[in-house]
């Protein structure tokens, strides 16, 4: 039966090249597509991760929900002490935030502080890369304050002038201080440039009374695809009941929905060249096997059964498909895994999705290797399923009646 | 039949009338005409506790200045309230300071009165309908329910008032939902002339057991003169010191 | 002559009729999903920037000029009135309001958050934008100090209807002032600055509270299409910043845009796979009537007959193709316009970015011309090829021939 089928590609050439371009087309279509659809929203993801957010972040329960001095994590060196011998962590800080008021010489407004270890948060987060005037943090920065743009502008401050803080320390006396604005940086979101500000731990510690104290501990991983497992690990070695430890998956909600959202429009899309190239491919095979009724006629006739003929066409689809899946295979595997090493770039984008979180005119694909077998996998279905309606099809000619087909 | 209807009427008439007065009169008491009062503060949270030392000069319902004597890092720390209003001077960074909206329901120097409460003093009896519920000997419950265009944000408020001195022993606040969110509890009521007035007060949420404000009041006094210089923005950096 | 060519051509398309109806099913499934696709992410836009227009700036909005950048009640329009009067003379204006909105804190007994309040008139929105559409829970009433609150705001500070509020910024002089207001209903504008930020109050009201009068507003907005009114209305207010939706608005401009790049994209790819589809069979279907035609030409046909005739069994094919597509799409888009895909299991991420959870579709006159013309493009293009074949025939080799 195999030879036989393989005989049938070559002599009828024609099915056979189109049938074998259609798979080609649509399994570099599905690769293609999927990988840059993912890699997309991994690339949003991971920018608007890289801003503030870390990939795992390590809080004290009821922070989240209430907040307040109440809930800060009061041993900080206890937690990293754990985290440092977890593998999959590439960094962490501990961050202390606050809310306070800040005022220039005629305006105020409300704003977040945070006490933040300048080094760390250079590979830990983008806001370093944000600047935009002046400059970022270092351990030694003393009462610099790193301010967003739009806060900036609020204020209307200059580089240099002197801001008062007022608030409350991590017990809840009063504190107030003078701050200088060293730099300002804008990462696009209008959000968080508007109402966060900087400044030194060594410094802000001191007056906040927030030494070993931490609102939280953002955790930035190898992997993003790892992130379930670490977190598993940092669970397992923090060990303590009223810490809780959550993945960009609870801290982002929202976004993985857009996300999942945009991969249920993509998929139905998707689905919508599927279905025409299966028809397509359907119609091929379909006029390939109607015009071959004698030939088949006059195999049923000598004996072959019905069983052996839907294998045959079983036979010369797979090898077509295997063919074309062959060449397109590789092809679109290297094209993801060449642009997810070298994303495409189009100028401009970033400004257009800035409220998005899209910080770079990159878009990488995505190179999963699961992913690519999967969709291998259904173009292989789609492929066998278009040979059913002409297997019927046969069948419904008696064979004498086919071996008399004109 | 007319004739009860009519009592009836009239007795909740008065009745209603008696609570306002009660609230009229107890309102008097904290206020006076003006009052002086030196008071320490402490702040009982998360198992340690903070003391602080001011002095208050009060005139009626809507003006208010406020000086920090302890510790002695918030010491010349000042607040004035004017109607609405509120303005801190910070001696340290040297600076007066509006209070916005934002950080009017802020706690005032982290204690469990909000910069709202030390502001709204007045609103008891200008915003809320009294209304006696219970007796109880010279207890007197009264419910205070918010006036329809009233800016509060409680659902009702019960103060159970000694009529004899016409002193509250505690105010709870409830919300919308008729769930107690907050109390005071006032103790120890001295006379003062014409006055009396609780020196121990205590302020807690309903829902936290080991968070709590107490207040003790050092020295009181009631009506003596009180320069309007208190009242105005200069006294902020003038009485610091 | 032609009469016989066109029985001739229908008879034909349909010798083999399997394989001409898996043509006209594979042209009638891919167009309808096409169209479906189409509808419902023109829908989506569509409905996106109707919601914002009919809640917020309307086709054109006016603003003091340093209002956008400073967002600060002292910059508000004076003489709000006569210019509303005005425009509403305008040729082709629709419908002017005048709103007012001050920034400032809402709070219930336990929790509080930072809102905008919008003094409106009810009756006027009504008329403006169908506010009352927006409604999702409650009356549209704003007596006695009703608010209408939205929807994401409803829910961050947890309140209802009948709920009591207090709103606290600074007025026009610069007091801080504090009104309660009830709850009265929830709105759903799907515009994500008001479902999170707003509280819509009586305008009168808000006057009050402001200090302000009622002839001074921070917002003036205009329904009516046309790039004349935005002209008019920009040369006859220069000290005012006047501006049209999509520049309010640009990135729906860009989605717009991307919108319409992707579905050219979507329409290429699919036209192109029908057109091989069509060419396919029409090839193996000229193939197989070889000897046909080679005899017909034999006994004197003439070329341009036989061309016509195939040109006619294509246009057949694509036609029926065209008409099913054009049943099954019309089904699909009503559907989806009416009943709307139901997306509510995701509703939270779609209200987060501004979209309804069930997606209505919308129908274009457009979306079935096109594919007409395409799919009239590709049944003349998909029979060049075996044209050239029979072109190339020499009639005494090919009754020979053996198929």
């Amino acid at each position: 039966m195999f030879d036989f089928a393989l005989k049938n590609i070559f002599f009828y050439r024609g099915r056979s090249i189109t049938t074998f371009i259609l798979t080609f087309i649509s399994t570099m279509l599905f690769v293609v597509f999927i990988s840059w659809q993912d890699g997309s929203h991994k690339s949003m993801l991971e920018n608007s991760l890289k801003v503030y957010t870390g990939a795992i972040e390590v809080y004290h329960k009821g922070y989240r929900d209430v907040g307040g001095n109440e809930y800060l994590i009061r041993d900080v060196k206890a937690i990293t002490d754990r985290l440092s011998n977890i593998e999959g962590i590439e960094d962490f800080a501990a961050r202390y935030e606050t809310y306070g008021l800040l005022s220039s010489k005629e305006y105020s407004a409300a704003s977040m502080i945070a006490g933040i270890e300048p080094e760390k948060e250079k590979v830990l987060s983008s806001i370093a890369l944000a600047l935009r005037e002046g400059e970022f943090l270092n351990e030694g920065s003393g009462n610099c304050l790193y301010m967003g743009s739009e806060l900036v502008q609020k204020l209307k401050l200059e580089l240099g002038e002197e801001v008062s803080f007022v608030g409350g320390a991590s017990d809840d006396s009063f504190a107030a201080d003078i701050f200088k604005l060293c730099g300002t940086f804008k990462t696009g979101s209008f959000e968080f440039d508007s109402s966060a500000s900087f400044v030194s731990r060594s410094y802000f510690d001191e007056l906040m009374y927030a030494d070993n104290k931490a609102s939280y501990i953002t955790i930035k991983v190898k992997d993003l695809d790892d992130v379930d497992r670490v977190n598993r690990d940092i669970i397992k070695a923090l060990d303590d009941e009223d810490l809780e430890s959550l993945t960009w998956k609870t801290l982002m909600k929202s976004m993985v929905e857009a996300m999942e959202v945009d991969n249920v429009f993509g998929y139905i899309s998707l689905s919508l060249f599927l279905v025409v190239i299966f028809f397509v491919i359907m119609i091929y095979g379909f006029i390939n096997v109607s015009s071959r009724i004698k030939e088949f006629g006059v195999l049923r006739c000598i004996g072959l059964r019905k069983a052996n003929i839907f294998l045959l066409l079983v036979y010369e689809i797979l090898i077509l498909s295997t063919l074309a899946v062959a060449f397109a295979g590789p092809i679109a595997t290297s094209i993801c895994y060449y642009y997810s090493i070298n994303p495409v770039v189009i100028e401009g984008i970033a400004e257009m999705y800035k409220d998005y979180g899209i910080v770079s005119d990159e878009i990488p694909f995505d190179f999963n290797l699961f992913t690519v077998s999967w969709n291998i996998g259904v173009i292989y279905l789609l492929n066998f399923l278009s040979v059913i309606y002409p297997y019927f099809y046969i069948n419904s000619f008696r064979p004498i009646e086919a071996t008399r087909h004109v | 039949m007319k004739k009860i209807l009519y009592i009836l009427i009239i007795s909740t008439l008065l009745y209603a009338d008696e609570a306002s007065e009660i609230m009229q009169k107890v309102d008097n008491n904290i206020r006076g005409k003006n009052i002086y009062m030196r008071l320490s503060m402490k702040v009982v949270a998360l198992g340690h506790e903070r003391i602080m030392k001011m002095e208050n000069w009060s005139q009626g319902s809507k003006k208010s200045f406020v000086k920090v004597l302890y510790p002695p890092k918030d010491k010349g720390i000042t607040f004035l309230s004017l109607d609405n209003q509120m303005w801190q001077y910070v001696p340290k960074i040297e600076r007066v300071i509006k209070i916005p909206p934002s950080m009017m329901l802020q706690n005032w120097m982290g204690s469990d009165i909000t910069n709202d409460d030390v502001v709204k003093q007045s609103s008891i009896v200008e915003d809320y309908d009294a209304r006696i519920i219970k007796r109880e000997g010279n207890v007197v419950t009264i419910e205070l329910i918010p006036k329809e265009d009233a800016a509060v944000v409680w659902g009702k408020v019960v103060s159970n008032i000694d009529t004899q001195t016409y002193t509250s022993n505690k105010d709870m606040f409830y919300d919308e939902e008729g769930q107690e969110v907050r109390f005071f509890l006032y103790d120890k009521v001295k006379k003062f002339g014409e006055y009396y007035l609780p020196m121990y007060w205590r302020v807690q949420a309903s829902d936290k057991k080991n968070r709590f404000t107490e207040i003790i009041l050092e020295e009181v006094v009631y009506d003596k003169d009180i320069s309007a210089q208190y009242f105005k923005k200069s006294a902020l950096k003038r009485f610091s010191r | 002559m032609y009469r016989l060519i066109l029985k001739m051509a229908w008879k034909n398309s349909f010798l083999r009729p399997a394989r001409t109806l898996l043509v006209i099913l594979m042209i009638a499934v891919s167009m309808s999903m096409m169209l479906g696709l189409q509808g419902l992410y023109d829908g989506m836009l569509k409905n996106m920037i109707e919601k914002n227009k009919r809640s917020d700036s309307g086709d054109i909005s006016l603003y003091a000029k340093e209002y956008r950048i400073e967002k600060d009640l002292k910059y508000r329009i004076k003489d709000a009135d006569a210019i509303k009067a005005e425009i509403e003379k305008v040729q082709g204006v629709k419908g002017v309001i005048l709103r007012i909105k001050a920034d400032g804190l809402i709070s219930t007994a336990r929790k509080s958050s930072f809102a905008s309040i919008y003094g409106i008139d009810l009756d006027e929105e009504e008329h403006f934008g169908k506010f009352s559409e927006f409604l999702k829970e409650g009356e549209n009433n704003l007596k006695k100090r009703g608010a209408i609150i939205g929807l994401e705001l409803a829910k961050t500070l947890k309140v209802r209807i009948g709920s009591k509020l207090v709103f606290s910024t600074q007025d026009s002089s610069g007091e801080i002032n504090s009104i309660a207001l009830r709850i009265r209903g929830i709105v759903q504008t799907t515009n994500i600055s008001l479902d999170n930020n707003a509280l819509f109050v009586d305008i009168k009201h808000v006057h009050k509270f402001l200090g302000t009068t009622s002839d001074e507003v921070t917002q003036i907005a205009v329904m009516g299409e046309g790039t004349q009114i935005y002209d008019t209305l920009k040369t006859n207010y220069p000290n005012l910043d006047v501006k049209s939706f999509l520049e309010l608005q640009p990135m729906i401009q860009q989605m717009q845009d991307m919108m319409v790049i992707f579905n050219s994209i979507t329409f290429f790819i699919v036209m192109s796979v029908v057109f091989i589809g069509i060419l396919g069979v029409m090839y193996v279907s000229i193939l197989d009537r070889i000897r046909e035609f080679g005899i017909v030409l034999g006994i004197g046909m003439q070329y341009k007959y036989i061309r016509l005739q195939i040109f006619m069994e294509a246009i057949f094919v694509g036609l029926l193709g065209y008409l099913g597509g054009a049943i099954l799409g019309t089904v699909l888009l009503i559907y989806l316009r009416d009943y709307g895909l139901d997306l509510s299991s995701f509703s939270d991420a779609l209200e987060m970015w501004g979209y309804e959870a069930v997606i209505t579709g919308t129908i274009k006159v457009s979306y079935f011309t096109s594919t007409f013309w395409a799919i009239i493009a590709a049944s003349c293009l998909s029979i060049l090829i075996p044209l050239r074949k029979i072109k190339k025939l020499n009639p005494i080799e090919v009754i020979k021939a053996e198929k």
